[in-house]
């Protein structure tokens, strides 16, 4: 066979691979409002998840929901083996505990499986002691700052 | 026009900060030809041992500095030790890249000092700045200012008066030859390291100072300052360091004011890009050939 | 297979693109802290493409080593005259002005009631094709190490080549290669090329893994990382960048346990590593060892059957 045939077979298996199961196209989006409090340990902080409809602000059910982060100035070397969440009292509400290996902003990845197959990522800045939205305005101005 | 004056001014104090970064990057790469990405995290090191100090024992500016500049020195030292010393003449990148690993390692080393994000730093003076005609002029600045040709200037006299000065231009020419001639290259070598890190360390604790802030960000924004500066005002030139850390100062001071803190960045390094491809000795350094810019040997 | 292992190996599989192409600018002859700005620039095509104009993924991929291939032309010609570290200074100076634009880019549009796009800073988030077309972990583990086992051959082909000849010439002595008739500014800007593809299609892989990319991980230390992967596992072979990549990661999840102090381990062990190994456990010397080796049993069990 030659190159030319070769890539051509090459790409029809890869197109193949992506296309194979898409059958029916996953139509629900989903959205998450975190909220994460410290916990009395450094570095420990229980987050509560309250999963949205994207569009019809409806909370989803029969999700099942893992938590992972990763910080993103360096994603591969600061990250956060995930945990699975329970599921909360509210409709649609989820409880993890997540430990953090420093203070920061850390993307949170919200892997949502079962009904709804979906990811939410939010990023957060983790202090001591509160967390909240990593806005770049969050940032005083400083000369070493970026 | 007076705002031209102004950021013109602001812009060769913060530059004269640069221009010492870049005065101890110039003197370890005039030395080593190589690159040290460890040369701002090891000063971060001694400005968060300075921050401990402060913050336990409440001590003066004085011993503030001084704690940075020994920190400095010894991280400086350390990675001297891991980093290049025991490379081979020609494994070039395997020093840059060793001491990149080191950077992590000394970055994360502060984080576990002091795990905060921000943490005040004491400032060098305190009162209101000195108003000459419409233009403002900060008393912290100024000693910036002061310190950064002092500096230089000590650092010319280390150079051409002194036995190690003439031990380091020796082997800033030709390595080889200072070894056959029977200078102790190692022991010079960890003399520049020490010496490069005590002027990088009395630069960023001016900076901290000015700013009266610190962030585990500073190791990685001192080492890029300095490198910039050196590069534009031309590798191995003591007042190319600092023209080069006056000119880039002066470019971020205009441009943050008409563009912001983004362009700003984006402007300091498009001018190191620009310099690079027209001008690759920068303002004062000698223009390199082909054969200066390539370590002879493989990596 | 657990999902968590998935993912790490997908992590795996990605970065090693992003190693390869520093290392294919390492054969000839020249250190890059700049790779991770097409790895970046593949990112935000790929993603761009599939999110906001509807592409397949292949095509996807393809506009992602596309530009890829094009920024790193555009930044190969005029640093032809730079060597050494001259030309690693303007390689960083070049990622970190793209990564410093794509804090500036915003580009969203109105999909189904959502704006959909990269937004500055706040990153280029729900890039959402493995969902909406349901490409489950596994599937997308399939893809990525079947384009990564493409490139590797690629590059088996490559050594075996004129062309890779020509570029460790190159690589060795250029002024050398110019005397024996080697076009060397063509072939460097070809192997730039090559190289920002490579990284290309692995950004474009990466965006579509995490659903979500934002310039800051675009930064020197991915650059840094891209470049001592072929450093760690060897510049011998292209399994090199590979093995650096694996050892990398895994060293890192498994020292998970020492929690706030891994990167000072790992760190002193890749300085440790270096001052024995300066050109990487799968250097030269024992990529030509492992061959002979390998010839001599091959012919003894030949002569023995």
């Amino acid at each position: 066979m030659t190159g030319a045939g070769r890539f051509q077979l090459f790409a029809a298996l890869a197109f193949a691979v992506c296309f194979a199961g898409a059958l029916h196209a996953a139509e629900v989006r989903a959205k998450a409002d975190v909220t994460c409090q410290p916990t009395g340990t450094p570095l420990q902080y229980d987050c509560t998840i309250r999963l949205l409809h994207a569009r019809t602000n409806e909370p989803l059910s029969d999700v099942a929901l893992t938590v992972g982060a990763n910080m993103p100035s360096m994603p591969l070397a600061h990250n956060v083996r995930p945990v699975k969440a329970t599921v909360g009292t509210a409709p649609g509400t989820h409880e993890a505990r997540i430990e953090l290996e420093m203070l920061g902003d850390w993307a949170l990845r919200l892997d949502l499986t079962g009904k709804v197959r979906d990811r939410v990522v939010k990023v957060l800045r983790f202090e001591r002691d509160s967390v909240g939205p990593a806005t770049a305005a969050a940032k005083p101005p400083s000369q070493h700052k970026h | 026009m007076i705002d031209f004056a102004q950021n013109s001014i602001d812009g060769i104090m913060i530059g004269s900060s640069y221009g010492l970064l870049a005065l101890g990057f110039t003197l370890i790469f005039g030395v080593m030809r190589r690159l040290n990405l460890s040369y701002g995290p090891s000063i971060m090191v001694g400005a968060y041992l300075g921050t401990l100090l402060y913050l336990d024992f409440a001590a003066s500016p004085i011993a503030v500095a001084g704690m940075t500049v020994l920190g400095a020195v010894l991280a400086g030292i350390y990675v001297e030790r891991l980093c290049f010393a025991p490379m081979a003449a020609g494994a070039s990148i395997a020093s840059m890249v060793s001491s990149f690993a080191i950077w992590m390692q000394l970055e994360q080393a502060a984080i576990l000092l002091l795990p905060r994000h921000t943490y005040p730093f004491p400032p060098l003076t305190t009162g209101a700045p000195l108003m000459l005609g419409p233009f403002q002029l900060r008393t912290d600045h100024l000693i910036m200012l002061a310190c950064a040709l002092g500096l230089s200037v000590g650092l010319q006299l280390l150079l051409y008066r002194s036995r190690f000065g003439l031990a380091l231009r020796a082997i800033i020419g030709n390595p080889v030859a200072a070894h056959l001639v029977g200078i102790d290259v190692k022991t010079a070598v960890l003399g520049a390291f020490a010496v490069a890190s005590a002027i990088g360390g009395i630069a960023g604790y001016l900076v901290l100072a000015t700013d009266q802030q610190i962030t585990p960000m500073f190791g990685m924004w001192a080492t890029f300052k300095g490198l910039i500066a050196m590069m534009i005002g031309g590798l191995g030139s003591i007042p190319g360091a600092i023209l080069g850390g006056l000119v880039l100062g002066c470019l971020e001071a205009h441009s943050q004011w008409y563009f912001g803190p983004q362009i700003r960045d984006l402007s300091a390094y498009m001018l190191l890009f620009v310099c690079l491809v027209l001008r690759p000795g920068g303002l004062l350094g000698e223009a390199p050939t082909r054969e200066t810019m390539i370590d002879r040997r493989r990596a | 297979m657990d999902d968590y292992l998935i993912g790490v190996l997908s992590n795996i599989g990605v970065l090693s693109f992003l190693a390869l192409s520093a290392y294919l600018l390492l054969l000839t002859g020249e250190i890059s802290f700049g790779q991770q700005a097409f790895f970046a620039i593949g990112g935000y095509a790929a993603g761009v493409a599939t999110a906001l104009w509807g592409w397949s993924l292949t095509a996807a991929l393809v506009w992602g080593a596309a530009t890829g291939a094009a920024a790193a032309v555009l930044v190969g010609v005029p640093t032809l005259r730079l060597h050494g570290l001259y030309f690693a200074i303007a390689t960083l100076a070049f990622a970190e002005m793209v990564r410093l634009l794509f804090e500036l880019f915003h580009y969203q549009i109105r999909i189904a009631g959502e704006w959909v796009g990269p937004d500055g800073s706040d990153g280029f988030r729900n890039i959402r094709y493995i969902f909406e077309n349901d490409v489950g972990p596994v599937q997308f583990l399939v893809l990525i190490y079947g384009l990564l086992a493409a490139a590797v051959a690629g590059f088996m082909l490559l050594e075996r080549s004129h062309l890779g000849v020509s570029f460790r010439m190159i690589g060795e002595d250029e002024v050398l290669a110019e005397m024996h008739g080697v076009a060397v500014a063509r072939y460097k800007v070809l192997a730039a090329g090559l190289a920002g593809a490579i990284a290309g299609i692995g950004g474009g892989l990466y965006a579509h893994l995490t659903t979500y990319i934002e310039p800051r991980i675009f930064d020197v230390m991915l650059g840094v990382h891209s470049l001592a992967y072929g450093l760690i596992g060897g510049l011998g072979t292209a399994f090199g960048p590979l093995l650096g990549v694996l050892i990398d990661i895994g060293v890192l999840e498994s020292i998970r346990t020492l929690a706030g102090y891994r990167m000072i381990v790992f760190g002193g062990l890749v300085a440790v590593l270096l001052i024995f190994r300066p050109r990487g456990l799968l250097d030269e010397i024992v990529v030509h060892q492992i061959g002979r080796a390998w010839r001599r049993v091959w012919g003894w069990i030949w002569r023995s059957a």
